[in-house]
């Protein structure tokens, strides 16, 4: 290859790469910025990245505002619990779809897909109906604020987006090689045994991507969660209410009206509150992640 | 025990099979195929709720014909939505294809590079995308981009003046105006998407790059010759990935519509509303696969 293109390509990614990664983390950077400055700094046009009064007072505010302690707790025993058992449920039936033979298979592949299509708004109504009353027959309770109405799905592999992880998970066993379990089966192991003892360690790059994105699709989770609960906390549901509760807190009444410009720095450490859980977990996870989805064979 | 020993080897695997999906079996008939279907009976019914029971009374097409005649936010949200797709999924996709290309390529500093654009997708799915899109929007720097939207519009505008074409340059102004004000959405909706063909890019053997190589094959002629037949089938599934993602978003117009009606207890016009939507969203789905499929078959 000629030196000259190849410089001038050189050059061009490098610019290009630059630019992108600054739309990236442009938010990212700029709810730092913000967070760790007084509402007065918006206002200032010399203000750009570099606050000028530096103070941790918003920082403060905007925890005790979420009751930051108390909400992470919930959303950790809620979404992450959530997402770690429905990465096991949907590893389980991906296995079973992708390993064994059985009448209706095709069928079930098909509701398989359907649950990726059909829009989650399709059936929550009918959901939140049938978990008002739920039971069978005279035995009837009312689950609505309970956690059991994320848990329940996420058990049975039914949870958001688990039609998309068994068919990731689905498409990654039966890229395993068979002789795996056949050596497992002659050493007398049960399928059970074979799925958890052999299969799950050789599983685990995806296992772990599964893991991430199920747990980013249920700390952002903001639908399911206002439809099912009222009083329950999670981050997500507290970022999205932040604006009233802060204006409470501060200026003691929801109605006080304020510029939204003056706002941003509150709402911006609720964002950096809110995904920073995530952002350390990415940072730790990271190199599995972007290895294991490589890894996986993911083809739809 | 004596039944247990007549089933064959094949029998008994395929009651293994039950047995491992047995649990999600339960589970969609529950949370999967009883509300799909009792939605779908809504959406042809007046609903009440009385003392905790709801109560169906069979409308017929009602439903459907009231929502998309007489709602008129709810029709001009769904065209909106429908052209705002047409148009952003190509771009997502030729975005996300030419980061793959780049990223798949050996440079100090690859990995970072890669960490960061994956970012956006534990970012992008929840309400910190909300706030993050509506600040930018409203802080200064909304201005300074607003700047240079107009600055490379005009030198395109000019530029095609200059060569002598007159007419389409209003056309292609609006074009890139609005490229330009949602290039923040288009990359930070690419996340997945780029994952996905980096997948497929690693899925090219080494035998075959160094093949070309000794055959002198441009970069040019790599591309189109070699990289575009492998990643093909990644295509499909990125515009299948790219159109379900932005329809199924709980932040999209239509999906807020849906949701507001819910709130009102209007049953019967939401489900109507949310069917329309899916059957929507399964044509665009049949059309993108027939084409392919087309496609696979030459």
């Amino acid at each position: 290859m000629n030196k000259l293109p190849k410089k001038i390509w050189v050059f061009f990614r490098t610019v290009i790469l630059t630019g992108i990664s600054f739309i990236i983390m442009y938010p990212v950077i700029y709810m730092v910025s913000c967070a760790f400055r007084e509402s007065t700094d918006m206002n200032d046009p010399s203000v750009m990245w570099l606050p000028k009064h530096f103070t941790l007072d918003v920082m403060k505010d905007t925890i005790k505002a979420m009751d930051f302690g108390n909400t992470l707790k919930n959303t950790l025993f809620l979404n992450v619990g959530c997402a770690v058992v429905q990465v096991i449920s949907c590893a389980v039936t991906g296995y079973g779809f992708a390993r064994f033979d059985f009448r209706g298979k095709r069928f079930l592949s098909a509701i398989v897909i359907m649950m990726i299509l059909v829009p989650p708004q399709v059936i929550s109504l009918p959901l939140y109906t049938q978990f008002m009353n739920f039971g069978i027959g005279s035995f009837r309770i009312n689950l609505i604020d309970n956690m059991l109405t994320m848990y329940l799905p996420a058990i049975t592999a039914n949870g958001l987006k688990a039609g998309l992880m068994i068919l990731i998970f689905r498409q990654f066993f039966s890229g395993l090689p068979r002789e795996l379990e056949d050596a497992a089966y002659i050493d007398g192991c049960s399928p059970l045994r074979t799925f958890t003892a052999v299969i799950l360690p050789n599983a685990l790059p995806a296992v772990l991507t599964v893991f991430l994105f199920s747990v980013v699709i249920y700390w952002n989770d903001c639908y399911t969660s206002t439809v099912f609960f009222r009083n329950t906390k999670t981050l997500t549901l507290v970022l999205e209410n932040l604006d009233s509760q802060l204006k409470k807190n501060l200026f003691g009444s929801a109605d006080v009206q304020i510029s939204p410009r003056e706002q941003i720095v509150w709402k911006e450490a609720g964002c950096l509150l809110s995904i920073t859980p995530l952002l350390v977990m990415y940072v730790c996870l990271q190199k599995h992640f972007t290895e294991g989805i490589e890894r996986s064979g993911l083809v739809m | 025990m004596k039944e247990k020993i007549k089933i064959p080897h094949s029998g008994r695997k395929s009651l293994y099979g039950y047995g491992f999906i047995s649990l999600w079996l339960v589970g969609t008939v529950i949370f999967f195929l009883i509300p799909l279907v009792k939605s779908l009976i809504y959406s042809f019914s007046e609903v009440s709720i009385d003392s905790g029971k709801t109560v169906t009374e069979w409308v017929g097409f009602e439903k459907y014909i009231k929502v998309l005649t007489e709602d008129e936010k709810y029709t001009e949200y769904l065209t909106d939505m429908l052209v705002e797709t047409l148009w952003k999924t190509p771009l997502i996709i030729i975005f996300s294809m030419f980061i793959a290309v780049v990223l798949n390529q050996n440079f100090r500093g690859r990995t970072l590079a890669r960490a960061v654009f994956f970012l956006p997708v534990i970012i992008v799915t929840g309400s910190v995308y909300k706030v993050i899109s509506n600040d930018i929007n409203t802080s200064v720097v909304g201005d300074a981009e607003k700047f240079s939207t107009v600055f490379s519009t005009n030198l395109i505008g000019e530029f095609l003046e200059f060569i002598g074409v007159y007419g389409i340059s209003d056309k292609v102004n609006t074009l890139i105006s609005a490229v330009a004000d949602n290039i923040f959405g288009i990359v930070w909706n690419s996340g997945i998407q780029i994952t996905l063909f980096l997948a497929a890019l690693q899925g090219i053997p080494v035998s075959v790059r160094e093949a070309a190589t000794l055959d002198g094959a441009t970069a040019w002629e790599y591309f189109w010759k070699i990289t575009v037949p492998y990643i093909k089938p990644f295509i499909l599934a990125n515009v299948i990935f790219t159109v379900i993602d932005t329809f199924t978003n709980p932040l999209n117009t239509v999906m807020e519509r849906i949701g507001t009606m819910r709130n009102q207890w209007a049953f019967g016009e939401a489900s109507a509303m949310a069917w329309i939507y899916f059957i929507i969203i399964m044509v665009i789905i049949g059309i993108i696969s027939s084409f392919s499929r087309r496609d696979f078959n030459e």
